[in-house]
């Protein structure tokens, strides 16, 4: 009877519960648009029609056709009508390309190492803070505080303070990759570490096997194709990171969208999205063939 | 006896209890005054869910401490720690109810772990394993009939399977004290029934502690039935005299809460 008084109160209330948290961000996302359109800063632009228009023709023709159809004798003149410079642009856009392929090159390195520095520091930490391997309560919350830490603070911002730190390049790149990941990295070893099957390690202690036996034969076959599968999630997620840091000075192809979006070449940033997206979606292909084959 | 004598070990004691008790959540959950377990006998305890046999199997392997009483298990006092753990442990094979196999290693990686303890060294770290102790696993995995299964990984394996590997990995270790709790749990009547011979055959010349419910395959594993019925010994007989009634009367009543007071 008291059950059959309560269940529909409770259910009621869960219903209502739900309502005032869509009416919560309701009220949120009014309160965003009305702050923007309170200090007039909800606009698009004098005519953003033709701007996308122009924006548009231009990233039609990314540059690295001009290699092949471009203009041999580009004449730049004064107002006046004298000859001030002719340039090949099939020489300057191979010239770019050049410039191009080293940049990839540096991005790629850059994600790479940042990867590899991050998810070493990374194992202690993850270790420390698996709950099921029991760590020193202190030292279990020192960890995860620092991990938290370095997952929540961006890539960018690790990367200006380091560039101040150890100044222009890509050391500056690879090791605000290797910070912030490094969170990443944490979280997801411990979560490898928690599903470990507890019955293989305990039957493995059984026979009479000493720790290093234990860890090689139960713990490490079972966390392995875990590690390397969330490594190179990782390491594919800093490659794509790595093509902004050059925005800050660290290098690599970040550095080419800065110039190319402060001249508004469009054409070149065309280039460069083209060669981001290829450069990402080759690993994604590969490292899901390794990870499908190693689990 | 004298005829028993000429077994190796027969007349030893493999297991001997005083005045055990043993503590889970601040309540005893087993209290034995005595039990005598010799040598190369066969013995099956049943019971009740909850009535205190996993406790006892996990006690002799040194997975459980007792709160109190002494516990000799192959000569050897318990408890026991560290290096001196490890070496009663080589001594003593388990076959558990379930999943006990590493899953990702192969078949014959997993026979190959019951050498470990008698292998130390980096070569057990790689799995790298000696051209010997691979024709011995491969040996086990045939007498168990798997032969074909050497490099399948466990995981791929069926229940009955699975324990097939692990009597393969009991016959690599060569234990003198095997235990196994409800290993044929799971299993339908066939693979229960072939699981029981491989057990009885692989325990041939070591002592057998086996926990099982199902009063058809007693008669497999065991020479000895020890009931227990809420952490106490409730009868102790030679199998011949255990009938279903006794076995139903055991399994009739729900499991009672231990007194408070021990008696001393």
């Amino acid at each position: 009877m008291s059950l059959g008084a309560t269940a529909p109160g409770r259910r009621h209330s869960g219903r209502l519960g739900f309502l005032a948290v869509v009416l919560a961000y309701g009220l949120l996302i009014a309160v965003a648009i009305g702050s923007l359109l309170a200090a007039d800063e909800l606009s698009l632009g004098r005519n953003p029609l033709a701007n996308l228009a122009k924006t548009a023709a231009e990233f039609a023709r990314p540059s690295f056709l001009d290699v092949w159809f471009g203009e041999p004798r580009l004449e730049y003149r004064g107002d006046d009508g004298t000859l001030l410079r002719v340039e090949d642009r099939r020489v300057v856009e191979a010239g770019f390309l050049r410039q191009l392929a080293h940049a990839t090159w540096i991005t790629f390195v850059i994600g790479t190492l940042g990867s590899l520095l991050g998810a070493l520091l990374a194992l202690p930490l993850g270790v420390l803070t698996a709950r099921n391997l029991g760590a020193p309560r202190p030292l279990a919350l020192a960890a995860k505080a620092l991990l938290d830490t370095c997952r929540a603070i961006h890539t960018l911002v690790f990367g200006l303070v380091l560039v101040g730190i150890v100044g222009l390049g890509p050391t500056a790149g690879i090791l605000a990759i290797a910070l912030h990941s490094l969170g990443t990295y944490g979280k997801l070893y411990a979560e490898a570490i928690e599903t470990l099957d507890m019955a293989a390690v305990d039957a493995v202690r059984a026979v009479g096997a000493g720790p290093a036996q234990v860890f090689f034969n139960a713990v490490w076959p079972a966390v392995l194709p875990q590690f390397v599968s969330h490594h190179l999630y990782v390491w594919e997620y800093n490659i794509r990171d790595s093509t902004v840091l050059g925005l800050i000075g660290a290098g690599g192809l970040g550095l080419l969208i800065t110039e190319a979006t402060a001249l508004f070449q469009w054409g070149r940033l065309a280039t460069l999205l083209i060669v981001v997206v290829l450069l990402v979606s080759a690993f994604d292909a590969l490292s899901r063939r390794i990870r499908g084959a190693l689990l | 006896m004298s005829g028993d004598r000429l077994k190796v070990g027969a007349g030893d004691t493999a297991i001997e209890l005083r005045d055990l008790a043993c503590m889970a959540g601040g309540r005893t959950v087993l209290a034995v005054e005595r039990l005598r377990i010799a040598a190369g006998e066969r013995v099956a305890i049943v019971g009740a869910n909850g009535a205190g046999k996993s406790t006892l199997l996990r006690l002799f392997s040194g997975f459980a401490t007792p709160a109190a009483g002494d516990v000799q298990v192959l000569g050897r006092r318990l408890p026991l720690h560290g290096a001196e753990l490890r070496t009663l442990r080589a001594e003593v094979g388990q076959v558990l109810q379930g999943l006990h196999l590493v899953q990702r290693l192969t078949v014959l990686d997993n026979v190959l772990i019951g050498a470990l303890a008698r292998r130390p060294g980096w070569r057990g770290w790689l799995r790298w394993h000696r051209g010997g102790d691979i024709a011995e696993a491969e040996a086990a995995l045939a007498r168990v009939g798997l032969a074909a299964l050497a490099d399948a990984r466990a995981d791929t394996l069926s229940g009955g399977e699975r324990q097939k590997v692990a009597i393969a990995r009991l016959l690599m270790q060569r234990p003198r004290l095997i235990l196994a709790d409800e290993p044929t749990a799971a299993l339908d009547p066939r693979a229960a029934a072939e699981v029981c011979a491989l057990l009885a055959g692989a325990a041939r010349g070591a002592t057998l502690v086996t926990v099982l419910h199902n009063p058809a395959l007693l008669p497999l594993l065991a020479d000895r039935v020890i009931a227990i019925k809420a952490g106490r010994i409730d009868f102790d007989l030679p199998v011949a005299q255990v009938e279903p009634t006794t076995l139903a009367a055991l399994y009739r009543q729900a499991p009672e809460t231990m007194p408070a007071a021990m008696p001393a």
